[in-house]
């Protein structure tokens, strides 16, 4: 499997460097992997995650990965990932627009790191993962 | 499988030397309570403190709310492969104490959520401002990591409640209701004209602090099943979810579920209820292709003309429920669905973050975003630290007096997505 993660959470990033491709800047916003995960489906890459995993909502936390890959694990609908990523993009607008992002002390920040690479490893650790 | 629900109705709570149930009276031993919670070495405080309707109190943060029940006849006993040991459940007589909960709060992770108020303006949109509260406040030792945190707290609820639900064991019961659901072809050939009704109930299941458990298994590891509808009642099902307060799920309204409830009560008159199908809330998008296509597998294969979907959550989970929706219609059952909305603070924007054709017949339970204001309080159970940065608050709401204002989302089960609340949408 041919994947990427792409993500702002510096905790993924040190966890699996090795293993996957990896898009990650520290300052990027949730928008900013947002919008690097919809370039890399217009590239011809396909979602395995779901860009809004966790119930922590795009105005309440900094940190967002999603995983991508070149293959495809399920026999989805044409244009389903773009209709999902566009409708992620125009959520967090949504949510933004209503309440910006809390200015949130390292304390919360580095526990909303922990609970976005909870989501991630509980994908990461699913066999197909390691299909080759 | 048949259950009869012995419903001991609880009018007041107090302190005491002993726990017992006495004239409607929940009297509570502080003490066993903390030496129960303190059984585990990675909490290193437990207070416990009393919340009555009316009361100028506020609590929070929550992370749980659990309703004491104790088995006191047929196989198994409360939350099995969670406090007990594995068996099936649901079937022979419990008894709950009506009215009464245990809470749990504290500080879990750095982001603070979930008020529940007891009196004022805010006290509506919680159920728990109406019940008597035997609240837990739980501190966790010096660099306890977050997973083995929320553990902690996870058991010291469950097992505080189990304790607590003890004491109406050789209670005689206020009301008994029973509730009965039949092997399938029996059920079928029970009420042979009534439509065939069914409720596919989505579990919470992302990760950390977004889990949920059946019989103690992870709902992100197992695959859509088939549950009586009485197995949740005696708590085969418990929460591990603490974020959104205003759609969290918690485990005492697993034990309650309203749409469960409902369809028992027209059981036999307007519909035949078959049964729960079980799903999960996966982050992986091959877990939903793979969870939804047996959703609607199981939902033919039992022959439903009709179901109920639940979920909890807002983004990833609305993924989930649309497929659900989509492929169980496709497969020829008529589907409603039962959600809460976030379309913005103006209102104007999509509520859901997907959506297909299908779903045409939803429930709303209100939306999470609107803003109201909670008075202060003569007293906090938890904390109130930081409440500019509460899930629901923002800079510059909280005033000197100990006011603030909010979204409606930071209130526990304010919004909850399977209707246990008193919100809703109307199209005119």
């Amino acid at each position: 499997m041919d994947n990427v993660m792409v993500t702002n959470n510096c905790r993924c990033f040190e966890k699996w460097k090795d293993i996957f491709q990896m898009e990650f800047e520290e300052g990027w916003t949730y928008l900013d992997v947002l919008t690097k995960a919809r370039d890399y489906i217009h590239q011809g890459y396909h979602l395995l995650t779901h860009p809004l995993a966790g119930s922590v909502k795009p105005n309440q936390t900094p940190f967002k990965s999603i995983i991508l890959s070149k293959d495809t694990l399920e026999d989805a609908e044409e244009f389903r990932d773009l209709v999902l990523i566009e409708d992620s993009i125009a959520a967090y607008h949504k949510f933004i627009k209503g309440k910006p992002l809390p200015d949130w002390p390292e304390k919360s920040r580095e526990d909303f790191r922990t609970v976005d690479l909870s989501l991630m490893e509980g994908v990461v650790s699913n066999p197909i993962m390691n299909r080759r | 499988m048949k259950l009869e629900l012995g419903k001991i109705y609880i009018h007041d709570v107090q302190f005491a030397d002993k726990t017992y149930v006495e004239n409607g009276t929940l009297f509570v031993c502080k003490e066993e309570i903390e030496k129960l919670v303190l059984e585990d070495d990675r909490l290193i405080s437990a207070r416990v403190e009393l919340a009555r309707p009316g009361e100028s109190v506020r609590i929070a943060p929550v992370k749980d709310v659990i309703e004491p029940r104790v088995k006191v006849d047929g196989p198994g006993a409360i939350f099995p492969g969670v406090i007990n040991k594995v068996k099936q459940v649901g079937e022979g007589r419990t008894h709950a104490l009506v009215g009464s909960t245990v809470i749990t709060c504290g500080r879990i992770v750095g982001f603070q959520e979930g008020v529940i108020d007891m009196s004022g303006p805010t006290a509506k949109y919680t159920p728990f401002s109406e019940t008597y509260n035997v609240c837990v406040v739980i501190e966790p030792k010096e660099g306890l990591e977050t997973h083995d945190y929320e553990a902690a707290g996870r058991m010291a609820g469950l097992k505080v409640a189990t304790y607590v639900g003890e004491a109406g064991r050789n209670v005689e019961p206020d009301e008994i209701v029973t509730y009965e659901t039949k092997p399938l072809l029996e059920q079928i050939a029970q009420y042979p004209d009534l439509p065939k009704i069914g409720y596919v109930h989505m579990l919470q299941s992302q990760g950390l602090l977004h889990d949920t458990f059946y019989y103690g298994v992870d709902a992100k590891k197992f695959i859509p099943t088939l549950m009586y509808p009485t197995e949740i009642m005696d708590g085969a099902i418990v929460s591990g979810n603490c974020v959104a307060p205003c759609d969290k799920v918690t485990t005492y309204h697993h034990l309650n579920n309203p749409v469960i409830e409902d369809l028992y009560k027209r059981h036999g008159k307007d519909l035949n209820f078959i049964g729960v199908i079980l799903t999960n809330e996966n982050v992986f998008l091959a877990d939903k292709e793979r969870c939804s296509d047996m959703v609607a597998k199981l939902a033919q294969f039992i022959g439903l003309d009709g179901l109920l979907i639940t979920e909890e959550g807002y983004g990833n989970p609305d993924t989930d429920l649309m497929m659900n929706c989509k492929k169980v219609t496709q497969a020829g059952t008529k589907v409603v669905i039962i959600t809460d909305e976030f379309p913005g603070r103006d209102g104007k924007s999509q509520s859901l973050a997907d959506a297909v054709p299908e779903a045409d017949t939803m429930v709303s339970c209100g939306q999470g975003n609107i803003i109201v204001h909670f008075p202060a309080m003569d007293h906090v159970i938890g904390t109130l630290d930081f409440v500019e940065t509460m899930i629901g608050g923002y800079e510059g709401c909280i005033k000197a007096d100990g006011s603030f204002d909010a979204e409606l989302q930071i209130i526990i089960a304010s919004t909850i997505a399977n209707g246990f609340n008193k919100l809703a949408a109307r199209t005119y």
